[in-house]
């Protein structure tokens, strides 16, 4: 009996460790050349001003991560930190819209000098969500005095869809957009113990923005 | 022994813990506003502003009920922090703030352009288990008065602020309704950072006799 439930776990330890399928499609739009010189350094913000959904801050997070890390990594501002020393220019109801709106920001003198203390080439203006459907199947779970144990299946799909807006700071000017679709099933199955095996949308999602923003902004992805 | 001792002792543990569980589930919670605002990155307008937070401010709190049952679920106390807020706001947009024990100044307080009285007017809360939306909101109405120091009234305006934060997964209802209420009161902070000196009466008070004071609108 006791052999039986470490197998059971053990198996379900390494189903737990396969994750789910999960396909992701970037589209990159580039409008002008671009490149970013040593000391210069960018920073990723969420739109905020859906009232659908908000961009998530912790996708932000591992966008600027991954644009932050590795041999061609770029100085990323963190989001809030810039929020803050920004107040109240980039809040959602303040934030620039248009590049327009960023031209009439930059006449502010405090402004303009506070992005130029951050040496800021860029401003990317990342904005989108991950939605769930197709969710369907059951999983009951009891515990009685002899034990306990859970039996049955569950299903889902995510789709992420994010877009990032790139605008140069020297130009004023929106300079392209970097777009990413991933979406995934996820599966849950319970024999006893539930396995998750989950499909990690949104991280891949991440990954391969952040990687496709890296190599535009350096001029690599033309 | 030892196991007889157990046997009388589970089931009264047990029924203690129903006990308290079923307290515990009529109880109101109690969440304190708190958290921390940046200064605005603005230029100072040169006045030295009065200002007076009504006793109504300093001691506001939101009950939210249950709809069906009418039990009070929720008890928001929510003064504390918006003294912080304008604390921090006021001192950042004028050249000087004196804070006030009563509408009027008294003798002797020094010399004092104008008398701001912030208060809230209304609150709304939306808790997600009971919008069905997988958001934290906030909205907030504030009745703002500009005075000078005589009483005269120089401006009376209405000012609205909004936040929404998402809901996360095993998150206390205290920590989304905190994150919610944070955005919401940078709203106002923003709004009056950016709008104070363009409210129609304001602004025809400071260019009729404070030419100095700086309009600080977006773009300009």
């Amino acid at each position: 009996m006791q052999c039986s439930i470490r197998s059971v776990i053990g198996i379900t330890l390494i189903l737990a460790s396969l994750p789910a399928c999960t396909s992701t499609h970037i589209d990159q739009f580039r409008q002008a050349a671009t490149s970013i010189n040593k000391g210069e350094s960018i920073v990723i913000l969420g739109r905020r001003q859906n009232n659908n959904y908000d961009t998530d801050g912790k996708f932000v997070k591992c966008v600027g991560a991954t644009v932050a890390n590795g041999n061609d990594r770029i100085r990323v501002i963190p989001e809030q930190e810039f929020l803050d020393a920004m107040f109240p220019f980039f809040e959602p109801r303040t934030a620039p819209v248009r590049t327009a709106h960023l031209k009439q920001l930059m006449a502010v003198s405090e402004a303009r000098q506070r992005l130029k203390d951050y040496g800021l080439g860029y401003i990317v203006w990342v904005d989108g969500t991950t939605r769930r459907s197709g969710q369907y199947g059951n999983i009951n779970c009891s515990i009685t005095p002899a034990g306990g144990g859970c039996f049955g299946f569950n299903s889902w799909q995510d789709d992420s869809r994010f877009e990032a807006e790139v605008w140069n700071l020297d130009t004023l000017e929106s300079v392209g957009s970097i777009s990413t679709d991933s979406n995934g099933q996820s599966y849950l199955p319970a024999l006893l113990l539930p396995i998750p095996l989950i499909a990690q949308v949104e991280a891949s999602a991440c990954s391969g923005l952040g990687r496709q923003l890296k190599q535009f902004i350096t001029g690599k992805g033309t | 022994m030892l196991r007889a001792n157990n046997s009388m002792y589970i089931p009264r543990l047990l029924a203690f813990c129903l006990v308290l569980l079923a307290l515990t589930g009529c109880a109101t919670s109690t969440i304190v506003l708190n958290g921390t605002y940046p200064a605005p990155l603005v230029r100072k307008i040169p006045l030295t502003l009065g200002v007076y937070y009504p006793p109504e401010l300093r001691n506001y709190a939101f009950t939210e009920t249950d709809a069906e049952t009418g039990d009070k679920q929720y008890l928001l106390q929510i003064g504390a922090s918006q003294l912080k807020l304008f604390n921090t706001l006021l001192p950042a947009l004028f050249d000087k703030v004196v804070l006030l024990d009563s509408v009027q100044p008294m003798p002797g307080t020094g010399a004092i352009d104008a008398v701001f009285i912030p208060a809230i007017a209304e609150f709304q809360l939306g808790l997600p288990h009971k919008t069905r939306m997988q958001v934290y909101e906030i909205w907030m109405k504030y009745d703002l008065k500009l005075s000078k120091t005589n009483g005269e009234q120089i401006a009376d305006w209405v000012m609205t602020a909004y936040g929404k934060a998402p809901q996360e997964s095993l998150q206390l209802v205290d920590s989304g309704v905190q994150n919610a209420a944070m955005v919401a009161m940078r709203d106002l902070a923003a709004s009056l950072t950016l709008g104070f000196a363009e409210v129609p009466a304001v602004k025809a008070w400071l260019q009729a006799g404070h030419r100095n004071a700086v309009t600080q609108g977006y773009g300009e």
